[in-house]
């Protein structure tokens, strides 16, 4: 798994390239806390590229949305694939997060769903 | 389990291999499995839901059977056929009761960032079951069932 963070349209963009499993965990959760922990609001996950993703590493999205909203930002998912789509069904996920088509929709606020 | 023949289990035998409790001994094998379901043309949405339940059965008893404690194995035995996979892992915990996990999906633990893997297994496998109290899954995944997860 590789991670890239980038400014876009004010929030902070952090795409999860690759598979998001139980070893990138760790990585995963340094590089979203350490975005909020450095005074981002606005935290957008960008899951166009992801192709795999574990238990740990939605814990890990949840752990930085609870971590998020208790400073007054958000956390928003954008862009994932089918499989992700899926995963985020059936763990009923996509009724915690707000998901959206893509980063652009996300930081405008357009919902997936 | 599935009832098998001897032929059956000649043409497609079991493997069986023992990993020490470290995350990245994981991925040796889960690569094996990759590449067995491949060969015989198991779709990307079987390969996902496979992968999936996979790890998180490994990850559970590596986790929360073996508590990470490096002196404890993890034993998995598993065997790939066109018609499905076959899939047991057993840990050297305490074992424990699957009936007592909670729902992760229900309203008020939905915030709750670990619980996931039972229901993501039993969502994705077409049979999950536990044996030798709880220190043992046995997981069938059949090829015809195709890869998506179940709404619960």
């Amino acid at each position: 798994m590789k991670i890239e963070t980038r400014e876009e349209s004010g929030c902070q963009v952090v795409a999860i390239i690759g598979s998001a499993d139980v070893e990138s965990a760790a990585a995963l959760r340094e590089a979203l806390l350490g975005t909020i922990e450095s005074g981002a609001k606005c935290i957008i996950c960008d899951l166009g590229r992801t192709d795999f993703i574990c238990s740990d590493a939605l814990g890990v999205l949840i752990t930085a949305y609870l971590k998020a909203r208790m400073r007054g930002g958000f956390v928003r998912l954008a862009d994932p694939q089918q499989h992700l789509k899926d995963v985020l069904a059936t763990t009923r996920l996509d009724h915690l997060f707000d998901v959206f088509a893509d980063v652009k929709a996300a930081a405008g606020g357009r919902k997936l769903h | 389990m599935l009832s098998r023949s001897p032929d059956t289990d000649n043409a497609y035998p079991w493997t069986e291999k023992v990993l020490p409790t470290q995350l990245e001994a994981i991925r040796e094998v889960e690569g094996d499995i990759m590449d067995r379901l491949a060969q015989v043309d198991y779709d990307e949405d079987l390969q996902f839901a496979i992968r999936l339940a996979f790890e998180e059965a490994v990850v559970n008893a590596m986790k929360h059977g073996n508590r990470m404690d490096p002196a404890r194995k993890v034993l998995l035995t598993y065997r790939v056929s066109p018609e499905c996979i076959e899939i047991r892992v057993r840990d050297e915990g305490e074992g424990f009761d699957p009936g007592c996990v909670p729902d992760p999906t229900i309203d008020e633990n939905l915030q709750r960032p670990c619980g996931r893997g039972i229901m993501l297994m039993r969502s994705y496998m077409d049979t999950v079951q536990y044996a030798c109290r709880g220190k043992e899954v046995q997981m069938v995944k059949f090829r015809r069932s195709g890869g998506g997860g179940t709404k619960p």
